[in-house]
């Protein structure tokens, strides 16, 4: 329904824009369809207010107070206690410590066996590509089970680096397939001007190709920290103690063992995904455009 | 090296001349291995980080699941060949089925409502309009959350006495339709669908906002010249160009509604009754919290069957598509 008012708007600006000229002509449609839209974002916005106005409440306003009132008094001291409980320092460095180790790694290794399958397209190469794909759609929960006994078998299980591990292979999927698409459309006429020049293959691919997938791999780079910083079914599976935990693991025990500390669990989740927004607000564009690669390339 | 496959070499380049001196059937394949010689280095740590790691325990989930084991290391697997699916599909394991017949309704609902709203959403923010970023950015914030930290939120959103649902409902004199929205096993599994859609929303808007770019806007211009009218170009230019894009955004769907586990295991774990149970998480249930391996590993390759029979067609249709 929308989806043809839209339409039906913009047809029918652009016709009235080109009948009178000068005079703006009141676009009704587009003002009701921007009031709807106004409503929509206020219920998407609405958990995230309340959430906030929680995390600054006392016990008592919470149980006395709607959840939409004001607090009687800002109880920022919920944030300090929050930290305590949910050991915040630690298990934030713990998944930030991940991240930087990861994603940078994760993002070479996917770059080298992309620019393998892409540039020297040797035989079959399209049914690795293939095989590198499929483990991006089945569900990692698929492989839960025989990956705890691999890292117990290999005495890497309740460790950081255990987790590493196959976090680059869950992560190698996806960006193999993206960057693939972005070094085929590199012109061969490069590469081949640079091999008459004598480069060797590896200086094609670090000073030809690496450069030139800059804004791909920017794009990638945003994506695969917030995948890697949200993680949560590995971790739970390959983590124990407390103290290798990382913060989505902390939020779910926060949440189940500090259920009633309404005001301190959630400042707790606000502060927990305070470095993904920052991600975010700060890298916006790369979003979108790893999307548009996905939707283009399919 | 690639040059010789390919077919838009110039025509003055050398090595097409040499291509075309040679035999090509025998040149080809040498070129080929070759390359593939070079290939080994980029490839090989990559392929076997993701091979062990990942493609490795997906297929050992299938041969666990002939096994009966408790996931201890004192205790050695016994093989029991088709037992561990005779209970599956016999109806032995009522909760498989429940979380079977969940898994389809997921995967129905969210074709049809996150979907539709969210290209609703694309339709309506692809125009030129004040706030556009911010409007964008609303909805699109809840995808970079963590879904198990968005359970944790919808879990205190439905707290039955505290929550905003709740106590919104009361503040409009909705009394009667208050609920233990987590706790009342035949509406706990939609309640947490409400919460996959409010998270889910923003990412297939992006997506459709992206595909919405690719709608040729001469054709748009054409058809209004030729005296068509909204919906007409809706249905004649935009739809088709927007065909990939759908495609792409069905099969995510699909995927992503059978990889749901995060939400549920915040929200209720399963519960109340296994009435929110999904294949995802009773393939982990049965392995961690029953210590029954091989029952888990049966439940996870039909996990593992269905998602091939969704991925490898679509994966084909893919890459066949951009031929070089």
């Amino acid at each position: 329904m929308a989806a043809t008012t839209v339409t039906t708007a913009h047809a029918a600006r652009t016709h009235l824009g080109r009948e009178a000229g000068r005079r703006k002509p009141r676009d009704w449609v587009g003002i009701g369809l921007w009031i709807a839209l106004l409503l929509s974002a206020l219920a998407w916005a609405m958990p995230f207010i309340f959430m906030f106005l929680t995390s600054v409440k006392s016990k008592a306003d919470i149980n006395a107070l709607s959840t939409w009132d004001l607090p009687t008094t800002f109880l920022w001291a919920n944030y300090a206690d929050a930290i305590d409980t949910g050991n915040l320092w630690e298990t934030g460095a713990n998944s930030l410590l991940i991240a930087l180790v990861k994603v940078p790694l994760g993002l070479l290794l996917a770059s080298g066996a992309a620019f393998a399958l892409a540039r020297l397209r040797f035989r079959h190469h399209k049914v690795v590509l293939g095989l590198f794909v499929v483990g991006s759609m089945v569900p990692i929960q698929v492989a839960l089970g025989p990956l705890f006994n691999t890292m117990l078998r290999l005495d890497l299980l309740d460790s950081r680096a255990g987790l590493i591990l196959p976090y680059l292979a869950f992560g190698i999927p996806y960006q193999v397939f993206m960057l693939y698409g972005f070094f085929k459309a590199i012109p061969d006429e490069l590469d081949e001007s640079a091999r008459i020049d004598g480069a060797s293959t590896f200086r094609v691919f670090w000073q030809i190709c690496l450069p030139l997938a800059r804004p791909a791999l920017a794009a990638l780079f945003i994506l695969d920290f917030v995948a890697t910083w949200n993680e949560y079914a590995m971790a739970t599976t390959l983590l124990q103690s407390q103290s290798n935990w990382t913060i989505p693991l902390a939020v779910q025990s926060f949440s189940s063992q500090h259920a009633t500390d309404y005001g301190s669990l959630n400042a707790f989740i606000i502060m927990s995904a305070v470095p993904v927004l920052i991600v975010y607000l700060m890298f916006q564009r790369y979003f979108v455009q790893g999307a548009f690669a996905g939707a283009v390339k399919g | 090296m690639s040059v010789i496959e390919h077919k838009e070499a110039p025509e003055g380049s050398p090595r097409r001349a040499l291509a075309r001196q040679t035999k090509p059937g025998r040149r080809q394949r040498g070129a080929h291995r070759n390359t593939f010689i070079a290939a080994l280095p980029y490839l090989v740590p990559t392929a076997l980080l993701y091979g062990y790691f990942l493609l490795y325990p997906m297929l050992d989930s299938v041969r666990i699941s002939f096994y009966e084991w408790s996931g201890f290391r004192t205790q050695e697997p016994t093989w029991v060949g088709l037992e561990n699916y005779v209970r599956l599909f016999t109806g032995a394991d009522p909760v498989f089925w429940k979380a079977f017949q969940n898994s389809v309704i997921w995967v129905a609902l969210a074709v049809l409502i996150p979907m539709t709203l969210s290209l609703l959403l694309a339709l309506a923010l692809n125009r030129k309009m004040i706030g556009r970023n911010l409007f964008r950015s609303v909805f699109y914030i809840p995808a970079v959350f963590a879904s198990i930290t968005v359970a944790a939120m919808w879990r205190w959103i439905y707290n039955p006495t505290l929550g905003a649902v709740n106590q919104v409902l009361e503040g409009i004199g909705l009394d009667s339709w208050t609920q233990q929205w987590l706790g009342n096993p035949k509406i706990a599994l939609y309640s947490i669908f409400v919460a996959a859609v409010w998270q889910g929303v923003g990412f297939n808007m992006v997506l459709f906002l992206a595909g919405l770019q690719q709608v040729p806007p001469e054709l748009v211009e054409a058809a209004k010249l030729d005296g068509a009218r909204g919906p007409q170009i809706f249905r004649h230019v935009t739809v088709p160009a927007l065909r990939p894009t759908f495609v792409v955004v069905l099969i995510l769907t699909i995927i992503n509604s059978l990889k749901v586990f995060d939400l549920v295991v915040g929200m209720t774990g399963g519960g109340p009754a296994q009435s929110t149970q999904v294949l995802a998480l009773w393939s982990y249930s049965q392995s961690f919290s029953n210590h029954n391996f091989g029952q888990g590993g049966a439940v996870a390759t039909v996990l593992l069957v269905i998602s091939l029979c969704l991925v490898v067609p679509y994966l084909i249709w893919a890459l066949k598509g951009e031929e070089d």
